[in-house]
């Protein structure tokens, strides 16, 4: 019970500070791969409590509720995380913040707005199957579905699903939406179009959006962990290592259109996913 | 007791008919309709208070049952023949002909008539489809008395139709109660063809040449079913000398020959519910007016299709054709979703999305495991209230708006704020958690996850699937902000059904552990789940339904309360990229003048277009039946 108490704090509290000082690191690196000085590691954090200080000005009344209800619902999948719990019931959870994070973002009328809103049903659209695939990897090496079946075992699950781990390295690159998947929403400002869907949430209301994406990074990158579950060392050599190809990746890669995102990663991620789950199908 | 049950739940809806048709004073109408929905709903509770029982009901008139049924299908088979005649289609007469001569042969000649079984049978899967047919069913009924008087209105009629379009859609209600509660397959028969003659009526309801066209398509497949549905019996009467439903399912083990009945039947089932390529009858029911698009799609009718996979699972478990049922069923849920992604015409994403959930209940029939066939039985439940309700608010929506079109409801919620909340409620009960239509498809993905290609099917379904319900949930709310919005008025008998269907597919996911452990548990071979404080478990995984209902219903709350607080906010127009004018809604163009802002939702005609993709499907379709078909030979 305790145990299960602590877990919900870590992924309530702790996963967002670490989340934030990912995207801190992130920047530095991408300042460093750019030749720029770059903001302090602690900026994510700042900019979010500027934010939280700024005045409530509010375009559409919906974005208010959706954001909230954003944050709850990937706050949700991060706790169900922490609790090992279902992969499908946290990837379900997590899809409602998303979801409704695109309703608010139709729910103004600035197109900026709703062609970001479209692009991110399409990004959403790109990576759920796959991520449905990649658990279905996972429940074939082990036998079910839930994550304390899978930190039992004692073979990481790198070495049956290697595949299936590219395949989950592509959900993430669109899910942080880094270039050439950056399309629904930017960081960098020499996109067609930069802030997309996130255009008209403002003030405290982005914080929690931001806030929200933290949640989902370490949400993402949890799932990646688990494919080297046995030791400590794995989990951070791999995690690490994804994350500095992702940077990499962002830096050297330019934004691409959103037919090619849905028909290059369907076929890469379905025809990797169909070879891995064979051979695993095949033993 | 039972014999007066049934008599009410299968005869009362064909007397109500009757009276519909004949007694043509709208108000008598009116109140014989609403009469006949609270004596089914009460009646359908009551018969579930008995379960489960089999059962034969004494002689009607002293005449055995067996003659009224034999009449019955002659008579039936007749009208629809003359249909045939009356809009020459050469097909459908072939098919009929054919159906008339195999019946009375096969009654008269082959079946021993003094063997006696149970007539009616029923456990708690016949119950649950009573439930949903007599509950669901009125309130569309109910709906469409206020509905059809706009109707027809707008129509400017000069003899109003309503009297026979109130016949037929009451009847298809006691057809569809007779079906499930059948237990000899030549009942079954005869109220399967009984809501084939019933759709074909209701189609055609508006005598536009569309909706003759399409009434006559529905025909003629449903006649293809109807004709498998025949030889099927002939050919299980052959091999196993029985009718007796139970009888038949136990045969199926045996497997080889046993098996083509079962698969006739499946096919029958799987016209019915417009798998694919077999979708075109049920896209086509869209002329109609939309009480009769509700009924066939929510509650009954396709229903009827995936209820006779279901009863006859355990029957095919672990054949062939188990395996080809769930590929069939997975790929048409994969195809439809995709197709309904490219419609911007919010009845033909109904359509397409029904179409889709059928396909899913066929594939957890398919699938025939515990896990699989719980998430069939609760999809029938979840579904039938969400889609009936979401067909209801677009025939409201459409009456005011004057248009069935997505594009057009942009930002309806300043126009009709209440059905458009509910309606967005309807559609997130259809896709995310912890509502009970992704409770089911949460089972079914666990319960497939063995079956590779049906996996990446309803995993790359699912996903189509959540894209086209968001798209429209937000296309609903795009509106300028500002202004105050005033509720729409609505008729008692309009909002009535539309609460009560709201609240029923809430509810209902809040109950779902109770709809599990009481009424799915002990029809299955082996319990799928142990449910405890309202966590879904099994080794596979688990679905934590009551703390995530909790956790995000305070969200939900706290989110309501924001943004009322946020209503005290400055309120500031979209952004144009700093060029706006002082309207709001346009900016500032060429010459200095105003151009009105405007943004469409991609609808990927390009790649998931209606047009480009149904060949194929159809193809693959085809191919995939005669698989089914064939393999079961």
């Amino acid at each position: 019970m305790i145990r299960g108490v602590i877990l919900v704090i870590i992924g309530a509290v702790a996963a967002p500070l670490l989340g934030g000082l990912i995207a801190g690191v992130d920047r530095r690196l991408t300042a460093w791969l750019q030749s720029r000085y770059g903001p302090p590691i602690w900026q994510p954090f700042f900019d979010v409590i500027k934010l939280f200080g700024k005045e409530r000005l509010v375009v559409n009344g919906w974005q208010v509720f959706c954001a909230h209800v954003y944050i709850t619902a990937t706050m949700l999948s991060v706790v169900l995380f922490f609790l090992q719990s279902d992969l499908l019931l946290i990837l379900f959870v997590q899809a409602f913040g998303a979801i409704f994070l695109v309703i608010g973002a139709f729910s103004t009328t600035s197109p900026y707005s709703q062609v970001g809103a479209n692009r991110e049903l399409i990004q959403i659209l790109t990576y759920e199957p796959l991520i449905v695939l990649v658990f279905v990897g996972i429940y074939l090496v082990t036998g079910s579905f839930k994550i304390s079946e899978i930190l039992a075992q004692t073979k990481p699950l790198l070495v049956s699903l290697p595949l299936l781990y590219i395949v989950l390295c592509y959900a993430l690159t669109i899910k942080l939406r880094k270039s050439p998947f950056d399309f629904s929403t930017s960081h960098h400002a020499h996109q067609e179009l930069v802030k997309g869907f996130l255009t008209e949430y403002s003030g405290r209301y982005l914080a929690l959006v931001e806030i929200g994406h933290w949640y989902e990074v370490v949400l993402i990158l949890g799932l990646c962990s688990l494919f080297w579950a046995t030791s400590w060392i794995g989990v951070l050599v791999l995690v690490g290592v994804t994350y500095l190809c992702e940077i990499l990746i962002d830096n050297i890669m330019a934004r691409m259109t959103w037919q090619w995102m849905l028909g290059y990663v369907w076929t890469m991620g379905l025809a990797m996913s169909f070879v891995n789950l064979i051979w695993l199908h095949g033993r | 007791m039972l014999n007066t049950l049934l008599f009410i739940l299968i005869l009362g809806p064909f007397i109500a008919a009757a009276l519909c048709y004949f007694v043509r004073i709208s108000h008598i109408r009116s109140f014989i309709v609403l009469a006949m929905g609270c004596l089914l709903a009460v009646t359908s509770i009551l018969l579930f208070t008995k379960a489960p029982f089999s059962h034969t009901p004494p002689p009607l008139l002293n005449i055995p049952i067996h003659w009224w049924i034999i009449w019955g299908d002659d008579g039936l088979l007749l009208t629809m023949l003359y249909y045939g005649f009356k809009h020459r289609h050469l097909f459908t007469k072939i098919l009929i002909i054919f159906q008339i001569v195999a019946l009375d042969y096969f009654e008269l000649f082959m079946v021993d008539h003094s063997k006696t079984f149970p007539l009616f049978f029923a456990d708690n899967l016949s119950l649950i489809m009573v439930l949903i047919i007599s509950i669901v069913g009125p309130l569309i009924c109910v709906f469409a008395i206020p509905y059809m008087n706009k109707h027809e209105e707008h129509q400017g009629l000069k003899k109003s139709r309503q009297p026979k379009f109130f016949a037929f859609l009451v009847m298809i209600i006691g057809a569809m109660n007779g079906l499930v509660l059948s237990n000899n397959i030549i009942f079954m028969y005869v109220f399967f063809e009984v809501t084939t003659l019933g759709s074909f009526m209701l189609i055609s309801h508006d005598r536009t040449e569309t909706a003759l066209k399409n009434a006559v398509r529905a025909l003629w497949m449903n006649c293809l079913a109807g004709a498998a549905f025949i030889v099927a019996m002939i050919l299980a009467y052959i091999t196993q000398g029985t009718v007796d439903a139970q009888e038949l399912i136990r045969g199926g083990h045996m497997g080889g020959i046993m098996l083509t009945p079962l698969a006739l039947l499946c096919f029958a089932g799987m016209v019915k519910a417009a798998q694919i390529p077999f979708q075109s009858w049920l896209l086509g029911a869209m002329v109609a007016p939309t009480p009769t698009s509700a009924l066939l799609h929510s509650s009954t009718m396709v229903k009827a299709g995936a209820y006779i996979a279901l009863r006859f699972a355990p029957g095919y478990a672990g054949t062939f054709l188990s395996q080809s049922l769930a590929v069939c069923g997975a790929f048409t849920f994969l195809a439809t979703s995709a197709m309904a992604v490219s419609q911007s015409n919010g009845k033909k994403v109904l359509a397409y999305s029904t179409i889709g959930n059928l396909g899913l209940i066929f594939a957890c029939a398919g699938i025939n495991t515990p896990e699989a066939i719980t998430a069939g039985i609760l999809l029938i439940i979840f579904h039938a209230f969400s889609k009936a309700l979401l067909f209801l608010c677009v025939g409201d929506i459409e009456q005011h708006i004057g248009s069935r079109d997505i594009e057009v409801m942009r930002g309806l919620y300043a126009k009709m704020p209440r059905t458009t909340l509910i309606a967005i409620l309807g559609m997130v009960t259809m896709m995310l958690p912890p509502f009970g239509v992704l409770l089911s498809k949460w089972m079914a993905l666990e319960a497939a996850s063995k079956h590779l290609f049906v996996m990446v099917l309803l995993a790359v379904g699912s996903a189509l699937m959540v894209m086209y319900w968001a798209r429209w949930a937000g296309i609903l709310l795009s509106a300028p902000y500002g202004s105050h919005v005033e509720p729409e008025r609505q008729g008692v008998l309009t909002r009535l059904p539309l609460l009560a269907l709201v609240g029923g597919a809430v509810v209902l996911s809040l109950c779902a552990p109770l709809l599990y452990s009481n009424l799915v548990a002990p029809i299955l071979s082996a319990p799928s789940f142990s449910v405890r404080a309202g966590i879904f478990e099994n080794p596979t995984g688990a679905f934590l339904l009551y703390p995530v209902i909790l956790v995000l219903a305070l969200g939900f709350i706290y989110a309501v309360y924001a943004a009322k607080k946020a209503q005290k906010a400055r309120t500031s127009g979209p952004y144009l990229c700093g060029a706006q004018t002082t309207d709001p809604e346009s900016f500032e163009g060429p010459m200095r003048k105003p151009v009105a802002v405007s943004s469409g939702a991609y609808y990927f005609e390009s790649i998931f277009g209606e047009q480009r993709l149904t060949v194929w499907f159809n193809v693959c379709g085809g191919m995939l039946v005669a698989l089914l078909i064939g393999g079961a030979l």
